[in-house]
């Protein structure tokens, strides 16, 4: 196949949600260098502005897709879905972010422009098929996600958990930049489908690059055994940060993954559904199980987003369109789930005293009877009762594990689920059967209240009536299987 | 009644009732929800002159609501004769449940969310029986466990954190091999018709190969051997009717047990009809294993609670061994055990939540004696307890007589384990009558203790009077689900030929 590259003016009107986002990131940028001390409501109107245009732009051009500058960035109904729930949730994370970073007095004008780059690295990260575009977008993500995870100065643990990040993730960086080399010594090319559909003469080229590029991947999704900088990174980073890598993040490393599916069959059908099932098995049950020993809370979480990841991943190992289904419907459950669960620590967080230990939450219903049940809803959509969002993404993934015959994972993920009932529910019983010994105060703006109960109920609405979110993802499936 | 949505107001009605109670004062609970219970079980009744008893095999009420076409998803309700029964028997003990727990004292706090859990239960028991989709049935099966993980939880004696656990535990662990084998026939379907499905009667006309089949069966299998339970799967139950308060533990005795068996017959023997006549012998014996094993454990209880909670398992154990004997007198036996110990059981157990009441202990040594001076109670429990010992007339001796006729009808010797299982079963409710009437040293502490009336008399009689009415009129109940069980018996023959 000879690639012909036609010198035509790149369409842009394919790249406005990401002008309108990097513009506004631009004028946070200058907004912080005028003046000496930002008026964050000023930053945050700007950034909510900036965000609503992107995502009307989005939402109004939905079927404006296509490919633009020769063949680098790509637009798909799958990058549309991905880039609006990251914009969405962007805007969610800035009504919380603000009393937040205040209580910990870490209110830093970086923060606005940095999270912006943060989603343009991810916006770019879900649409494009090149390796070099991957690269960079890739960095953009991760140097953004090391320095909020510090961003909390006066504290120890948020800078060991960037360091711990900045060196694991420096690390896959190398090791999938290294990879796309050897793929480009394949095929020649530095497109991924024409990587995968080549037929060249050294093919362990090919699978050293793409192992070696899926290593990458693997340590910034937090897949065992390369996970290790993940419970310290998401504990020791601001809650809301934490929020945001577990629902943004995710979402933006696994799409080039998850971009990979369709093509796999032809090389590597067999060697793809064992090497990813067994890291799936492992990732699911290593986190759950180290999970279950965790006494604070926010840790805990960060291993039960490890677990999520091997959940999403036993998806991914059946390279059909239900697996790919089943994935997508997961990782958009998942962004919601994580975030809203992180979102109540960040709350909780301001209360005196409050260290996130799991005796800490006995009697919550007593005293903050609304939160209390709002993460009630949201453990027990990280468990998989429906009918939440949760429980759709597991039956989908149990689905595509009975389509591709692959009945041990299966078991594996009914025990690895058994052994995560065991943490969650412990926390809804000691927020619910347990009686409080004192109450707490904790003042939540009604803006805060308002977005946890939004987050309540959409994960409730999109379990109950999954179809809302459906026909998009299976639409973006069967889109990106008709290569 | 042609398009009236008898099942889904039966639904709707107890959420709105949660709904309502939000907004009142707390003392308005309970009234409001007797009301709207109250509602629900007239409508039942009402509901049943429209209920065709000569077409039972067919399904009747039938709604439907698409959910998610491209995989054939959809909100499928509908009754036909064995789900009409269970549905009934779901309105009954949900309004006896809710008419005990206005006087009993262990309900004195957080009375709110104690009612509106209930309702819930109400309306995902109605779900449950009501779906004719697997997956709603799956998500409906699953709900229920929240609502009485909390009851249990919160309401409960002194181990109640321990007991929910464990209950939740087991179950929601145990039903996911349920989900994996509900995905797996719509995949299957996918595979042999080209699109996926969840409703009951597309999964009717897929085809397995027999080790397919029976891996599939056991998937469902362990889901509903938890729940139902069979030896030795049974022992969440214990702690979980043990340690729930009264209403609790007739809730799950009478209706969430029934889950189970209900499910055992009709997606087991249903969609699997030869993985069950090749799993047969195995299934029987099983269910006999259960009956015997259940009642020796029984015996050896000396909490009451844990006691009646051990009976119901062996009870269970009649329910499974005359299911799989696969004819009409065994299948006959079951459904109507399944009735009849929803009867027995809500009474047992509440008769332990009264002389908890009056004695404050639950221990067998305790209450010696203990109903002599309640003449009107002592009469009830009497009936209660020969129903659930089986004797002619009482409501259980249908289960027991014909599961032993259908057995007869394989050997002999089948028919003489079941009688030795009924034996068995006989024992421990002798000992318990004996231990509640005749054994006393001590009687001037119990003579001044006040007799059975108002709402808990009402409760007793809303369950007593239909299990008379089971043990004297049982060809009332036969006309629910003969045509069902007919029809089940053709297809099976088509199925497997002979």
């Amino acid at each position: 196949m000879e690639q012909i590259i036609k010198l035509e003016f790149p369409n842009l009107w394919l790249l406005l949600p990401e002008m309108a986002v990097l513009l506004t990131g631009f004028t946070l940028f200058t907004l912080d260098l005028l003046y000496k001390r930002l008026n964050h409501a000023l930053a945050i109107s700007v950034s909510i502005v900036g965000y609503l245009i992107a995502l009307l732009l989005l939402l109004f051009n939905w079927n404006l897709q296509g490919e633009t500058f020769y063949g680098l960035y790509h637009r798909d109904s799958f990058s549309n879905l991905m880039q609006a729930f990251m914009i969405a949730l962007t805007m969610l994370l800035l009504g919380f972010s603000y009393s937040y970073y205040k209580h910990r007095k870490s209110l830093y004008g970086e923060f606005y422009y940095i999270l912006n780059f943060a989603l343009a690295g991810g916006m770019f990260l879900v649409s494009s098929y090149n390796l070099i575009v991957l690269y960079v977008a890739l960095e953009a993500v991760s140097i953004s996600f090391y320095i909020l995870t510090a961003l909390l100065r006066s504290d120890f643990n948020s800078k060991e958990g960037a360091f711990k990040y900045l060196m694991l993730g420096g690390l896959s960086i190398a090791l999938a930049s290294y990879g796309a080399g050897f793929m480009y010594l394949y095929s020649g090319s530095l497109d991924l489908r024409y990587i995968l559909t080549h037929i060249g003469e050294n093919k362990y080229f090919l699978v050293l690059g793409l192992v070696l590029f899926l290593i990458g991947f693997a340590i910034k999704i937090g897949a065992v055994p390369f996970h290790f900088w993940l419970p310290d990174a998401y504990q020791g980073a601001p809650t809301p940060i934490t929020a945001y890598m577990a629902s943004v993040g995710k979402l933006a490393f696994f799409a080039p993954v998850v971009r990979l599916m369709p093509y796999v069959q032809e090389h590597f059908a067999h060697a793809w559904v064992i090497t990813v099932s067994v890291i799936s098995a492992l990732t699911m049950l290593y986190g759950n199980l180290t999970a279950l020993v965790q006494k604070d809370v926010k840790r805990l979480l960060a291993y039960s987003s490890i677990a999520h990841s091997g959940y999403i991943m036993a998806g991914i190992a059946v390279a059909e369109v239900i697996g790919l289904k089943a994935v997508l419907y997961f990782l958009l459950a998942y962004s919601l789930m994580g975030f809203g669960s992180f979102m109540v620590l960040a709350l909780l967080e301001r209360a005196p005293e409050w260290e996130n230990k799991l005796e800490q939450f006995s009697g919550m219903r007593f005293y903050l009877p609304w939160l209390a049940f709002s993460f009630m809803v949201m453990l027990l959509a990280l468990l998989g009762v429906p009918p939440t969002v949760g429980f759709v993404g597991k039956a989908l993934v149990f689905m595509s594990l009975s389509f591709g015959s692959l009945w041990w994972l299966a078991i594996v993920m009914i025990v690895a689920t058994g052994i995560s009932t065991g943490y969650y529910l412990r926390i809804t019983a000691l927020m619910f059967m347990k009686d409080s010994n004192r109450g707490r105060e904790l003042s939540v703006s009604n803006l805060e209240k308002f977005l946890i109960v939004l987050l309540v109920v959409s994960v409730v609405l999109l379990g109950a009536v999954p179809i809302i979110l459906w026909n998009f993802v299976s639409f973006s499936a069967e889109n990106l299987f008709m290569r | 009644m042609e398009g009236f949505p008898l099942i889904s107001l039966s639904m709707i009605l107890p959420l709105l009732g949660s709904l309502v109670m939000v907004f009142l004062r707390e003392e308005f609970s309970k009234w409001v929800a007797l009301l709207f219970s109250g509602l629900v079980f007239v409508l039942s009744l009402l509901s049943l002159p429209f209920f065709d008893f000569s077409n039972a095999h067919k399904v009747q009420f039938e709604e439907k609501y698409p959910l998610i076409s491209e995989l054939n998803l959809s909100l499928h309700l509908g009754f036909d004769g064995l789900s009409y029964i269970m549905y009934i028997l779901t309105t009954l003990v949900s309004l006896v449940a809710i008419v005990w727990s206005i006087r009993d004292h262990q309900i004195n706090h957080r009375l709110k969310e104690y009612y509106v859990w209930f309702l819930l239960t109400e309306t995902f028991l109605v779900g449950v029986f009501a779906s004719l989709d697997l997956m709603v049935f799956y998500v409906f099966y699953e709900l229920t466990l929240v609502p009485m993980f909390f009851v249990i939880g919160i309401w409960g004696y002194k181990l109640r954190m321990y007991s929910a656990y464990k209950f939740f535990i087991y179950i929601f662990v145990s039903s996911l091999f349920l989900l994996l084998g509900i995905v797996s026939l719509a995949v299957q379907h996918y595979k042999q018709f080209g699109k996926f499905s969840f409703n009951y009667f597309d999964l009717l006309n897929n085809s397995y190969s027999l080790e397919f089949e029976v891996f599939m069966f056991v998937l469902f299998l362990i889901a509903f051997a938890v729940k139902t339970p069979i030896v030795p799967f049974h022992t969440w139950l214990p702690d979980a009717h043990g340690e729930a308060p009264t209403a609790g533990s007739v809730v799950l005795a009478a209706v969430l047990l029934k889950m189970g068996t209900y499910a055992l017959l009709r997606f087991n023997i249903g969609l699997f009809p030869e993985a069950s006549v090749f799993l047969m012998p195995i299934m029987v014996l099983w269910g006999i294993f259960t009956i015997v094993f259940a009642s020796w454990f029984t015996i050896s209880q000396s909490n009451v609670k844990r006691f009646v909670a051990y009976s119901s398992v062996s009870h269970m154990g009649f329910v499974v061994a005359g299911m799989f004997l696969l004819n009409s007198e065994g299948l006959r036996a079951s459904i109507t055990e399944m009735f009849a110990h929803g009867l027995t059981s809500s009474a047992l157990f509440m008769m332990a939540g009264f002389i908890y009441n009056r004695l404050h202990s639950f221990n067998m040594q305790a209450l010696r004696g203990s109903i002599k001076f309640m003449p009107l109670f002592a009469v009830l429990v009497a009936i209660t307890g020969f129903s659930s010992m089986g004797l002619p007339g009482g409501s259980s001796f249908w289960g027991k007589f014909l599961t032993v006729v259908g057995a007869r009808e394989y050997t002999l010797l089948l028919a003489f384990l079941v009688v030795v299982g009924a034996f068995f079963s006989a024992v421990y409710v002798l000992y318990l009558l004996k231990t509640l009437y005749l054994d006393t040293k001590e009687e001037s502490r119990l003579i001044h203790f006040t007799d059975l009336r108002g709402f808990k008399l009402l409760a007793f009689l809303l369950v007593v009077l239909p299990m008379l009415m089971v043990g004297f009129l049982p060809f009332l109940f036969f006309a629910f689900y003969d045509p069902y069980i007919n029809a089940l018996l053709n297809y099976l023959l088509l199925k497997v030929g002979g």
